[in-house]
């Protein structure tokens, strides 16, 4: 089957409503989605504290964090995979080869990104904001949530980054939820399966929605950002 | 009757001794106007006043209340409100702006319609509430701003050089709240260098040099 070929039937594929297809695309949506609800609290809160508390060791944690940025998923899946593991320390648990593990593996993943770029939104924010909410008589939570606020469309770049390193990760994937069908299956170990097994119409299918998501997101993003911008 | 003061006031950067003031007392309705040489620490003061930094010395009094900054109390913050030379606005509405601190007070919803007609009514921004604030030109922030102070009611206002960077009828128009809130005994303290500023008659002269408050020299600013 040539590229022209396998690209007519992943489209037919797209259209005719494959039970398989879309069901790989819903475990993907379901397990990026509940590792971002889970990840952005997280990320953002860790990220506004380093912005603004000053306590030993802060220089070097940050240093921690912006060189986790760059840590292979693959990586990261595989000290997952020994914490999981039967004679690993949270064995019992029996949540290897799972969608939680896969959630766990890519709240891990999407941390790194939320925190760094949080971070730096409240860095770089007006330093005029903080003291007006201050000296309008806020107390410490809503001063936190205003400088949120005020720097949401930085945060939603970084929900977009991490939201485009998760969904499109594929080390950690595939070694914590093991790409068992119809349960821990993903757009990215589909793909790598697919292609492997000559199936190549499968794989640009699914190419085709992770390409299509990813252009979603940061579309709505630009839509945003414009919107701050009126 | 003093309703704010400060003793032994002071502040460095690195070597450099911007502050060491030995007293400084401010009364109950009394405006006060403090000039002084570019650098010479006048934000720096109204921003300690304000508690926004703190002094690496010295303490306070407000009323018969003692206090320090470490922490600034809270209930002081909610006495004094501090309005920098360029404000900043939210990036939200300027009716979202103008009842920021009644929010954060705890200001129930009907009480804080009723400030904010108030408000909009005497800083006369009722054309302006469409647009964002961001777009506002420097007159119009500055006049939002003093009205999100005015709602709040404080008991001193510290502005910094309110009138700088205004075009003549914005000037004027931040000169005119300006009294408002004289007129209204609120303690007032305004740094700046504007001449029509300095002459109005309800300003009492507090002038910095070296550090400390001096009295003003003559055909200063």
């Amino acid at each position: 089957m040539n590229l022209i070929d396998a690209t007519h039937a992943a489209l037919r594929l797209l259209l005719s409503a494959d039970p398989e297809l879309w069901s790989i695309v819903g475990v993907s949506l379901s397990v990026t989605l509940r590792a971002m609800l889970i990840a952005m609290p997280l990320g953002i809160g860790l990220g506004y504290l380093l912005a603004t508390l000053r306590f030993p060791g802060r220089r070097a944690l940050i240093v921690v964090v912006q060189g986790l940025l760059a840590s292979p998923t693959v990586v990261v899946g595989l000290l997952l995979y020994l914490l999981l593991s039967r004679q690993g320390v949270f064995g019992q648990l029996q949540l290897l080869f799972s969608q939680t593990a896969m959630v766990i593996g890519q709240v891990l993943i999407a941390l790194p990104v939320l925190i760094a770029f949080s971070l730096a939104a409240i860095q770089g924010a007006d330093p005029r904001a903080r003291e007006t909410a201050v000296a309008l008589g806020a107390a410490t939570p809503r001063v936190a949530w205003t400088m949120l606020v005020e720097v949401r469309f930085a945060l939603m770049a970084a929900v977009c980054n991490a939201f485009g390193r998760v969904v499109s990760e594929i080390g950690c994937s595939l070694m914590v939820g093991g790409n068992i069908a119809g349960v821990t299956r993903n757009m990215p170990t589909a793909i790598a399966l697919e292609t492997s097994k000559g199936d190549f119409a499968q794989a640009i299918a699914l190419g085709i929605v992770l390409l299509v998501v990813a252009l979603g997101i940061n579309s709505a993003f630009a839509f945003f950002q414009g919107e701050s911008r009126q | 009757m003093t309703l704010l003061g400060v003793t032994d006031i002071a502040k460095s950067f690195g070597e450099r001794r911007l502050l060491a003031i030995d007293t400084l007392t401010l009364s109950a309705g009394q405006s006060y106007v403090l000039t002084g040489e570019n650098g010479s620490g006048k934000s720096t003061l109204l921003r300690i006043l304000a508690g926004i930094d703190a002094p690496d010395s010295g303490h306070g009094l407000y009323g018969a209340q003692r206090f320090d900054w470490h922490p600034y109390p809270d209930w002081l913050r909610r006495e004094v409100i501090y309005v920098h030379q360029h404000p900043y606005l939210f990036h939200s509405t300027v009716a979202d702006n103008i009842v920021y601190g009644l929010r954060a007070r705890g200001v129930d919803a009907g009480r804080r319609e009723a400030l904010l007609a108030a408000a909009i009514a005497w800083a006369r921004l009722d054309h302006l509430l469409a647009t964002p604030p961001q777009k506002l030109s420097g007159g119009e922030r500055q006049r939002v701003a003093l009205a999100r102070a005015w709602v709040l009611s404080p008991k001193v206002l510290l502005l910094d050089e309110p009138t700088a960077n205004l075009d003549a009828e914005s000037r004027r128009q931040t000169i005119d709240l300006l009294r408002g809130f004289c007129a209204a005994e609120c303690t007032t303290v305004v740094a700046c260098h504007d001449r029509d500023v300095i002459a109005l008659p309800e300003m009492q002269p507090l002038h910095l040099a070296d550090g400390r408050i001096r009295p003003r020299p003559v055909a200063s600013d």
